[in-house]
């Protein structure tokens, strides 16, 4: 990368741009080394401030709704036996949902002024459409949790505690599971509505490959719970791991379709620290560690076979996290590169030209 | 695609930008380098100098040194230094041995887009469009989420190292309520920056680009109409610029595209995804009631 005084060849804009990228013919710009576009090197778009916080809060908002979702159909759909999963889906949800709002306020530049997200709704802005979405399902995730815990005896039976046991359970489940899946995916679209040559590069896969991880983490955070509970039903258990199977199979298709999708914008998940966080966290311990594990959990029993199941779980929840982490990382280095910004955006819709070298 | 005059396309030249939108119009084939705009812009808007890089404050970079626009440099010129045969001056002879290096001088500003990504992304309703057809930060209403950061496919808006609120150009709307011209434009000494009307600065441009080419800088076009800079859904930008390189070479993009276009489709798609995921999820938990 260098300069422009070295690379580029204006000269040939009016006749076809095909040839620029060399250094022109003879004379005074003799530099025939193949020199991208830009200037300088400098990033020709600004990268957002996210890290840790945003991170994690994509990694817990997506549980927190894939968890409530999983709840209301293992409610809806499961055996008798299969109450377990509702009942911990909604603490779960409930769980990763209380940290979510604390990250996003402390992410904001200003976090004493974060009520100011509440003065407008837009539809197409996915941060303020989240706003609304995380709200609101945070009502209805609070209200599904009450009513488990006076369904549990946890909130006795005071004014509270009869009250909550009044709540409709198996309604609000359904009421708002659109919400939870709205926010285990939208993050997605957050990222994918934005200059970022990874993010926007397969926009329509980003959301999905969001949800199919938060789906996937989730289930298996309920496998990891249930693994550890005492006497659960092998038909549940089997059930659930049924479940997380295809989960991981659905994640590692979106994902392929999404990763091969983006070319060389892609480019920083094969490199450096960020590529092996993708290859050994986000493929090999979210997806293919968890898959091998199970297909021999299942050929096995007993405690072995308990044991087996519980490595796999917290591989895909450690997965989970990679993925978010190397998504947000990427994401970030390809904004910096000035190649993969002006590639994407090169006017003859020529991307490769101007991004590999 | 050529984006020379004789091939045309048919929105070259055109904008969507509404009546009575004001705007710059900046000609590289004008502008001296002096920077009188960035220091005009930072006068006027009391912003700090930049602190730039390394022991002297010096990049580097030709004689750049603010780098790119960001929270507290709202003109930025940039320097581009070329042999003279590879911006097309057709009165020298291409390749003679020791011809001159080129100076190309752009004084970049934000675009105050037709549609502008950092204004939908905004999700405190913060960023507005003003009675002028410009995109201003409401300093008092910014929390600092830092969406329209990435939102803008040119790189404008930037959070302060400060405050951590968005900043960038206001078109000088303190200004312009007053009935005077932007800072930057007043300070130009060789009007490479013009403020006005867009309808006026618009074809003001396409002579300029016409003259230019038939002086023999075939390179020379317009940037900023829905033919480019100001497309995929921008529908056109409210600071112009006339041009006699690629835009790349000043770091702006060809053919940038709305953000928030994929926001529909994206949602849509994931809606998608949740239902498979449900009847997928529903398929796999299903037992003897």
């Amino acid at each position: 990368m260098s300069g422009p005084e070295s690379g580029t060849t204006g000269g040939d804009w009016g006749e076809g741009r095909d040839r620029r990228g060399r250094g022109g013919s003879g004379g005074a710009a003799s530099d025939d080394a193949v020199i991208g576009p830009g200037y300088y090197g400098i990033p020709a778009i600004h990268k957002p401030h996210w890290k840790w916080l945003i991170i994690f809060y994509f990694y817990f908002g997506g549980i927190a709704g894939a968890a409530y979702a999983v709840a209301t159909i293992a409610d809806a759909v499961g055996a008798s036996e299969d109450r377990r999963i509702g009942r911990i889906g909604r603490y779960l949800s409930f769980a990763a949902l209380l940290p979510s709002p604390i990250l996003l306020v402390l992410d904001l530049g200003r976090p004493e002024r974060f009520f100011l997200m509440f003065r407008v709704l837009k539809l197409r802005s996915p941060m303020s459409l989240g706003t609304w979405g995380l709200t609101a399902f945070g009502g209805f995730s609070a209200l599904s949790v009450a009513a488990q815990a006076a369904v549990d005896g946890r909130l006795g039976d005071g004014f509270v505690g009869r009250r909550a046991q009044q709540l409709p359970i198996q309604a609000l489940g359904v009421a708002g599971t659109p919400l939870a899946l709205f926010v285990a995916g939208y993050t997605g679209v957050l990222l994918a509505a934005t200059a970022v040559p990874l993010w926007t590069k397969r926009a329509l896969l980003l959301g999905p490959l969001f949800l199919a991880s938060a789906f996937s983490s989730a289930v298996s955070a309920i496998e990891l719970i249930v693994a550890l509970m005492p006497s659960t039903p092998a038909a549940t258990r089997h059930r659930l791991t049924r479940l997380g199977v295809s989960t991981l199979f659905a994640e590692a298709a979106i994902f392929i379709a999404w990763r091969n999708g983006l070319g060389p914008t892609g480019r920083p998940l094969g490199e450096g620290a960020t590529g092996r966080v993708v290859r050994l966290g986000v493929v090999g311990g979210g997806i293919a560690l968890p898959l091998v594990l199970q297909a021999v959990a299942s050929v096995t029993t007993g405690g072995f076979a308990r044991i087996l199941s519980v490595v796999s779980s917290v591989s895909v929840l450690a997965g989970g996290l990679a993925l978010r982490y190397v998504v947000v990382v990427a994401g970030n280095t390809s904004a910096d590169d000035p190649r993969a910004t002006l590639g994407m955006t090169a006017a003859d819709g020529a991307p490769e030209r101007l991004s590999t070298h | 695609m050529t984006l020379s005059t004789s091939d045309r396309s048919p929105l070259t030249g055109t904008t969507g930008a509404r009546a009575g939108a004001l705007g710059f119009l900046t000609d590289v084939s004008l502008c001296i380098g002096c920077k009188a705009c960035e220091v005009a812009c930072k006068q006027w808007n009391q912003l700090p100098a930049d602190s730039g890089t390394g022991i002297t404050g010096l990049t580097g970079f030709s004689y750049d040194n603010t780098v790119d626009l960001g929270a507290t440099t709202w003109r930025h010129v940039a320097f581009v230094e070329q042999a003279a045969t590879t911006v097309d001056r057709t009165w020298e002879a291409p390749g003679a041995p020791g011809s001159p290096t080129a100076w190309l001088m752009l004084s970049d500003v934000c675009k105050h887009c037709v549609h502008a990504g950092c204004l939908e992304a905004c999700p405190t309703g913060a960023i507005v469009r003003t009675e002028f057809d410009t995109v201003v930060i409401q300093q008092d209403v910014c929390n600092g989420c830092g969406y329209c950061v990435p939102a803008c496919p040119f790189g404008v808006p930037q959070l302060g190292d400060t405050d951590r609120k968005a900043h960038k150009c206001t078109l000088c709307y303190d200004r312009l309520v007053d009935g005077l011209e932007p800072a930057c434009a007043k300070a130009c000494p060789t009007e490479s920056i013009r403020f006005g009307p867009i309808a006026e600065l618009l074809p003001r441009a396409l002579d300029r680009v016409e003259q230019l080419q038939e002086r023999g800088v075939a390179g020379a076009h317009l940037y900023g109409d829905r033919a480019i800079g100001g497309t995929g859904g921008m529908e056109g930008l409210n600071a112009l610029f006339v041009l006699t390189a690629p835009p790349e070479v000043f770091n702006l993009p060809a053919a940038p595209e709305l953000p928030q276009r994929k926001v529909l489709p994206a949602l849509v798609s994931t809606a998608i995804a949740a239902v498979a995921f449900i009847l997928g999820s529903g398929a796999a938990l299903r037992g003897r009631r």
